[in-house]
């Protein structure tokens, strides 16, 4: 009908190189494979080891995007073959890659775990499409270069994790997971007011464009906007004040959901608040630092208080989530290049080493059968998992040789740079109270002789403890090597303060 | 062998030792002694032959990259101070292995015991060797740790967990002080390189930031070494088994803070500051230590008061600020690992033996065990300061430095007084504890009977003792040039001359000596009485112990203020989260737009659209009055809800979207009958009818939320404004009018944006719409309907009723025949809202429809399906299986995006192209429609299914649990 179209000006010509595929890898492949499963449903044995495959093969992926980013730089694919900024983006620079990468082991490892403790009316239920899909929306919001996009991904993993929680459908879980539920819908309804008001400022939704256009911008509300995604974000990251939902849910499902979530969940909220405070609004981010520290000091403070205060396992494991996020706050509200690679570093530790945390408590509680400090003592004998929570111990409190050590070096070192004394102090303190804390759960759970009949039933099989100590062994060889991750961090910060490269590679040499 | 190897082997042979250790198994003690000792004793052969080339003068070095990009490398530094310290770690190290083997008892777990000990000796070499800071602190922070379990070895017992979390907690305040007291230094130095510092002494000094720094430094030297007020937690680590103790507590890690002091005595000593923080420490260590170390019962607690009095002393030589100071201290360190070491040997055999430590049970020791008895003696005298022995050389340059006048100030004048009282409290504990082990009656109830120790297990102590007297008798001759090349190397330049000799002629310091031997052992015979039977502790301190003050602050930190914490901060009540969100937000958005001082355009009434407005009041009022009614009469907020989205059905319609129009129709009319499905199960509420029922608090509560709704709503409406008001900005949209036909293959923008454009948005909401729906049949897995929502609905109750009043009619019959015509009609539907969807979906590229509105509407089919002829009649006939739908949706969705993959293109790129189908004629298709159907599929299979669990909640009431909970299996 038409004649030939000039396409020049919409679409792009050239070929697309296998590599950025990529790319779309660990979002697409476990779509159709959560679609497959959901198809399977009533093959309840072949849920589990699909799943577990998938999430292995988008591990790979990611490690391959890492390293392909690490060596050509920030990789790009637009989706439908429209130029940006029409078509969608996905923008992996080397801190969405590391944060994909080091999300989708935590997630496989999670999946393994899965295997054996997942009882099999959550199975039936769609757990493992659950667990694959919430991976899609993870790994959705680390890699899209654009900031509707990045919503969307949010609600993908906000409402599978929602149904991560519902599949158990105990009354506790379900308390648990309305309170999660309505507060981050609230919450993702808050960035979603944003980002309308954000396309209404700059009449786009791609990041990298958004940053060419930012300093053009007169006279629009950009503070109240950075202020807003602030609040949205720092929910998402339970960020004193909006810390509230975390300890409400996290210790009520499966403990290998919780490991996920603790793991990785939160840290989506602190990506956030990177990629958008930092790339897109640094002026502004300049402006909140003073707020943003406060914040940051009251939630690494509070969140190891509120660790201290608890005397179940795994309520004390998600406040614990929530001090770590205060560091990775820090880090942005010191805001240099040193001070963000450390919030990088600090939060790829805390994804491996909470999740661990989070399953060894699982561990810890079905050998106890209980998980209260009061009623857990005497499992001196199994000691694979008293040199596991001694690391983890040693890891999450900042102590060596765990992976802590050198993040929280690397922030307590920019936050003296920048004169921010009181940052420093906060940071120390809340290491010292986690090394109480966990000290506490390590002489109880291990040291203190058993009770006389506190000990509940012991399940005739145990789950393996081979998931936590892979990533235990991580944390050490993260703890003893640190330079490639220390130099990873570091690139990723810089990345995000010259955005220029961020933009280039999206819309070519001459954006 | 070149010296950086064998540097590097000293580090690595106690960890690679430690490791070996973990793998015997657990009855091998002998095995496991033999190996721990030949790595200590490996360890003590590499530090001795590292001698000559740190007697050169320039320090052995070994550098290896670490950590290049914090400016980290792993740097290993050996110097005659360093030397030093080496040699007494690993020689005391070995002897302590040696002694172990007969201390430890079979049942002991001696794996774990050698494994934390070689590690333990490992991490104390990490920080003598460190060349930088940072790595120190890594390695100092290792001591903690190991420290942590060898004083909890003997978990079992209360008092080692007490005392295993007592020590890792202050000393834990103390590494991360020292921690941030490094990362000063090394923001004044810009290195953290030991060489590096210690060449920036004047510019650390007269740095602002010096004060901080070296009280966070202090903070790590004080707790580690046990120094006022962080003493208390030494007394409690003598749960460890006693070769920790002896090691640990006497010989090195206490040391580490005193070496810490020593090794930036040149760089950050000499201040004021300095002075009045590690004099007053010290001097309140030397003094308190002294005085309580005299009323222990425990043989190992008067030793570790001992120690804090004998570090106190080091500190206060190190806080003089002169070079002799430094040199004594340096030299007392020495001489008091030495006499320690062997004390707390001697200790742990008279426990070994006698079953006991307690001073007031034992006596009488020395005629069953003379040799030890002898040799506890001379080690005694060595505490005490009795000449010929290595204790008193290093005493007495203390009292030479203690009557010089330093820093004229009321510490400098106290200092000789402080240290005769001290040294006579030394001899009076000394005296003590021989005179109430060894002498005396020897009790009948102990609990074994005590007899000489295995020769091998007094051999160390043998040749420690031995050390103090070589030391004591020809100090010059024996340890002068070691102890020389240790002092240059920390002082450099500014090394004084001294003299190391027995005898200096009659001086003053030696008139104090007599004084403090004279005067101490006066007061043990006026004690001597009142220590036989006293109870435990010192007193008048009896009740200050820094032991139980440390146990308050933790408890009430970690209960009652955590707690408080909790409960003031956070809340588990869902309300007041979100409460605190909206508020947060609010305050948020508010205060950053307040200052930025905008200028609302002004409002011109002219541009209004009378009828538009109209609108918008109407469908306000309609959202306004749903959340008013949404607490009591939830069937009236979900009409008004209704009515606000017709309202927005209408906007679409009148700013031309006609698409948007029939897609948001559509769904608000799926959601509403989904909420009705849903509100049937929903508990009943009543509201107080009586206006004033409730309590002023809750009225209040209700305002104070109502105020906060209000006025987040209205800043929303102005920050809408605010934006909206601006000059528009060149956005996308433009593009994809003009693009939408052209490339997109569509003329519906609408759709093309769906499904091509934004379509991997679409992708991701598709998703999110798939596992709503999962989510919502996992909901109501265990879902068992309210007590009060059983019963049928009044309507029906009423019908039932007028029923049974006549006779004419069979009970039931109203009900089931209830808007008999309307079903019929709308069963009939079923196939023509079926080709409707068909319809919508097959145009949606071009004109209102697509797959999602198609979807909508195909849904809605199988409502009118559940309204006509009820549930039952329903699920007996549906032969949609809606989870596969789902699956099958995202599946289609899914691949048509990797499709391109083989085309060479990005994900979701789109191929369009008109194709001739016969009868129906010529339709545009685009791999978009491919899409498009998987986006129906997933519509469809997403409402029914929730349709389906809702409406199934009816039936299941009706059945047993478990049959219902396998036929909703089974239906979706």
């Amino acid at each position: 009908m038409a004649g030939p179209i000039d396409i020049t000006g919409a679409m792009i010509t050239t070929p697309t190189p296998a590599g950025d595929w990529l790319a779309v890898v660990p979002v697409a492949l476990p779509i159709i494979t959560g679609a497959a499963l959901l198809m399977l449903r009533k093959r309840l044995h072949w849920q589990a080891p699909i799943a577990v495959a998938t999430l292995a093969v988008v591990f790979l992926a990611t490690l391959a995007l890492l390293v392909r980013v690490w060596t050509f730089g920030t990789v790009v694919m637009t989706m439908g073959r429209w130029l940006p900024p029409f078509g969608i983006s996905f923008t992996v620079d080397l801190l969405g890659a590391l944060f994909a990468c080091t999300a989708s082991l935590v997630a496989l490892v999670c999946s393994v775990a899965a295997v054996q403790s997942v009882a099999r009316p959550a199975r039936r239920y769609g757990y493992f499409p659950f667990l694959l899909l919430t991976a899609v929306g993870v790994n959705g919001a680390f890699l899209t270069g654009d900031i509707f996009n990045l919503y969307v991904w949010f609600e993908v993993f906000l409402i599978s994790s929602f149904g991560l929680l519902v599949v158990g459908s105990t009354r506790a879980q379900l308390d648990g997971t309305l309170k999660y539920g309505v507060l981050n819908l609230i919450g993702t309804t808050l960035f979603l007011i944003a980002t309308g008001y954000l396309y209404g400022i700059f009449g786009t939704l791609n990041m990298a464009d958004v940053i060419r256009k930012v300093p053009a911008v007169e006279g629009a509300p950009l503070m109240t906007l950075a202020t807003l995604y602030l609040a949205a974000f720092s929910m998402k990251a339970a960020a004193f004040p909006v810390q509230a939902w975390l300890p409400a849910s996290y210790h009520t499902p499966n403990v290998v959901t919780s490991a996920f979530f603790g793991g990785v969940l939160t840290k989506i909220g602190v990506y956030a608040l990177l990629r958008v405070l930092v790339l897109l609004f640094p002026l502004q981010l300049a402006g909140l630092s003073g707020v943003i520290g406060w914040v940051a000091a009251a939630t690494m403070v509070l969140g190891a208080l509120g660790a201290l205060a608890q005397s179940d396992i795994r309520r004390m494991v998600g406040f614990l989530v929530i001090s770590g996020v205060g560091v990775m706050l820090a880090g942005l509200a010191v805001g240099t290049g040193p001070a963000l690679a450390g919030g990088i570093f600090y939060a790829m530790h805390s994804m491996i080493a909470l999740t661990a945390l989070y399953l060894l408590a699982g561990l810890v509680a079905e050998r106890a059968g209980s998980s209260s400090l009061h009623v857990v003592a005497g499992l001196s004998s199994a000691p694979v998992l008293i040199i596991a929570a001694f690391i983890l111990m040693l890891s999450i409190a900042g102590l060596p040789p765990g992976s802590g050590l050198w993040p929280k070096i690397m922030v307590v070192q920019a936050a003296l740079e920048a004169q921010h004394g009181w940052l420093t102090a906060a940071v120390l303190l809340s290491s010292l109270l986690t090394v109480i804390t966990l000290g506490r759960f390590f002489l109880f759970v291990f040291w203190r002789p058993p009770v006389a009949d506190g000990l509940g039933e012991r399940p005739k099989r145990l789950m393996s403890p081979g998931p936590m100590l892979a990533l235990t062994f991580l944390a050490v060889v993260m703890g003893l090597y640190p330079e490639p991750f220390v130099r990873a961090a570091s690139h990723a910060a810089d990345g995000l303060l010259q955005p220029d490269a961020y933009v280039r590679a999206v819309f070519g040499e001459q954006g | 062998m070149n010296s950086e190897t064998m540097l590097m082997m000293l580090i690595a042979l106690p960890f690679a030792g430690a490791c070996l250790a973990a793998l015997f198994p657990p009855n091998a003690r002998n095995a496991e002694t033999w190996a721990a000792a030949l790595v200590t004793l490996g360890a003590v052969v590499l530090s001795a032959s590292l001698f000559p080339a740190v007697a050169t003068g320039t320090p052995v070095r070994l550098n290896i990259e670490w950590l290049p990009t914090l400016g980290l490398s792993f740097s290993l530094r050996m110097d005659g101070f360093a030397w030093l310290f080496s040699m007494l770690v690993t020689c005391i190290g070995f002897l302590v292995v040696i002694y172990s083997r007969y201390y430890m008892s079979p049942d002991d777990a001696i794996p774990r015991f050698y494994a934390f000990f070689l590690a333990f000796m490992g991490a104390m070499l990490g920080i003598i060797l460190s060349g930088n800071l940072i790595l120190l602190v890594v390695f100092w922070e290792l001591t903690s740790i190991i420290s942590f379990m060898l004083i909890g070895y003997w978990y079992q017992k209360a008092d080692a967990r007490d005392g295993a979390r007592m020590s890792l907690t202050i000393t834990g305040v103390g590494g991360l002080g020292l921690l941030a007291g490094v990362l000063l230094i090394g923001h004044i130095v810009g290195s953290y390189d030991l060489d590096a510092v210690l060449d920036s002494g004047d510019l650390i000094r007269s740095h602002p930031l010096y004060v901080p720094a070296i009280c966070l430094v202090l903070l790590g030297a004080f707790t580690k070494s046990a120094q006022f007020p962080f003493h208390f937690w030494l007394p409690n680590a003598m749960a460890a088994p006693t070769p920790v103790s002896a090691f640990l507590h006497s010989a090195t890690m206490v040391k580490a803070g005193v070496f810490l002091m020593a090794r930036l005595w040149p760089v950050l000593g000499g201040t004021y500051e300095w002075f009045w923080l590690t004099g007053f420490a010290g001097a309140a260590s030397l003094l308190l230590g002294a005085y309580f170390a005299i009323f222990q019962r425990d043989i190992k607690g008067l030793l570790a008061y001992s120690t804090i009095s004998h570090l106190g002393l080091i500190t206060l030589l190190l806080s003089l600020g002169s070079p002799l100071g430094a040199v004594a201290a340096i030299f007392h360190m020495m001489n008091h690992a030495t006499f320690k070491a062997s004390l707390f040997m001697a200790a742990g055999i008279i426990d070994h033996e006698s079953g006991t430590r307690d001073m007031q049970k034992l006596g009488g020791l020395f005629k069953l065990m003379p040799y030890t008895a002898t040799l506890a003696m001379v080690a005694s005298a060595a505490m005490a300061g009795v000449p010929l022995l290595n204790g008193f050389l290093s005493k007495e340059m203390f009292f030479a430095e203690a009557i010089e006048t330093h820093a004229d100030s009321i510490l400098d004048t106290a200092a000789p007084y402080v240290a005769v009282i001290a040294s006579a409290f030394a001899v009076t504990y000394s005296i003590r504890f021989i005179h109430a082990v060894f002498f005396g009656e020897r009790p009948a109830d102990l609990p074994r009977e005590p007899h000489e120790p295995p020769f091998l297990m007094r051999l160390p102590i043998q040749l420690l003792v031995l050390a103090c007297l070589v030391i004591g008798i020809i100090p010059a001759i024996t340890v002068g040039s070691f102890l020389h090349i240790a002092v240059v190397s920390v002082l450099g330049a500014d090394t004084p001359a001294y003299s190391l000799a027995v005898w200096h002629g009659l001086t003053v310091p030696l008139g104090m000596s007599v004084i403090a031997l004279i005067g101490g052992a006066l007061l043990y015979v006026l004690l001597r009485h009142y220590l036989a039977h006293c109870e435990e502790g010192p007193p008048y301190f009896r009740r200050l112990k820094g032991q139980r003050i440390f146990e308050r602050v933790l408890v009430f930190v970690s209960w009652r203020f955590a707690r408080l914490v909790e409960a003031t901060l956070g809340t588990r009540r869902m309300q007041q989260q979100l409460r605190l969100l909206v508020a947060v937000s609010l305050v948020a958005a508010a205060i950053p737009f307040y200052n930025s001082n905008f200028g609302l355009g002004l409002f011109e009434l002219g541009q209004i659209d009378i009828p538009f407005a109209l609108l918008w009041v109407i469908g306000i009022a309609c959202a306004v009055g749903a959340a008013h009614q949404a607490k009591f009469h939830r069937l009236v907020a979900l009409i008004l809800l209704g009515g606000a989205g017709v309202v927005t059905c209408i906007t679409f319609v009148w700013l031309s979207a006609p698409d948007l129009a029939v897609t948001q129709l559509l769904v608000e009319i799926v959601t509403a009958v989904l909420i009705l499905l849903g509100l049937r199960w929903l508990p009943k509420r009543w509201e107080d009818t009586e206006l004033g029922r409730a309590p002023i608090s809750t009225k209040l509560r209700r305002g104070r939320d109502l105020l906060v709704a209000a006025v987040a709503g209205l800043g929303m409406t102005l920050l809408s404004y605010a934006v909206m008001t601006r000059p528009s900005p060149d956005t996308i949209s433009g593009f994809f009018l003009r693009k939408a036909y052209e490339e997109g293959g569509g003329r519906n923008v609408v759709n093309v944006i769906l499904v091509d454009f934004r379509g991997f948005d679409t992708f991701g909401e598709i998703t999110v719409l798939g596992i709503v729906a999962l989510t919502v049949f996992a909901l109501f897995r265990r879902f068992r309907p309210a007590p009060d929502t059983i019963e049928s609905p009044e309507q029906q109750r009423i019908q039932a009723a007028t029923d049974e009043e006549r006779s004419d009619r069979i009970t039931g019959q109203t009900v089931s025949d209830y808007l008999l015509v309307p079903s019929v009609i709308m069963q009939w539907l079923f196939p023509v809202i079926i080709v409707f969807a068909a319809y919508l979906f097959l145009r949606g590229h071009d004109l209102p429809g697509g797959g999602f509105a198609a979807g909508v509407a195909m849904s809605a089919a199988f409502i009118l399906q559940y309204l006509a002829a009820g549930t039952v009649w329903v699920e007996d006939r549906l032969r949609i299986l809606p989870v596969n739908w789902i699956g099958l949706g995202l599946l289609i969705a899914g691949c048509v995006g990797i499709g391109s993959w083989v085309f060479g293109y990005p994900f979701l790129t789109s191929y369009s192209q008109y194709i001739d189908l016969p009868v129906i004629g010529e339709i545009p298709a685009a791999t978009a429609i491919l899409f498009d159907l998987g986006v129906f599929s997933l519509v469809v299979g997403a409402t029914v299914l929730m349709l389906i669990v809702f409406a199934h909640q009816s039936i299941r009431r009706l059945r047993a649990a478990k049959i219902s909970t396998t036929t909703i299996e089974e239906v979706a």
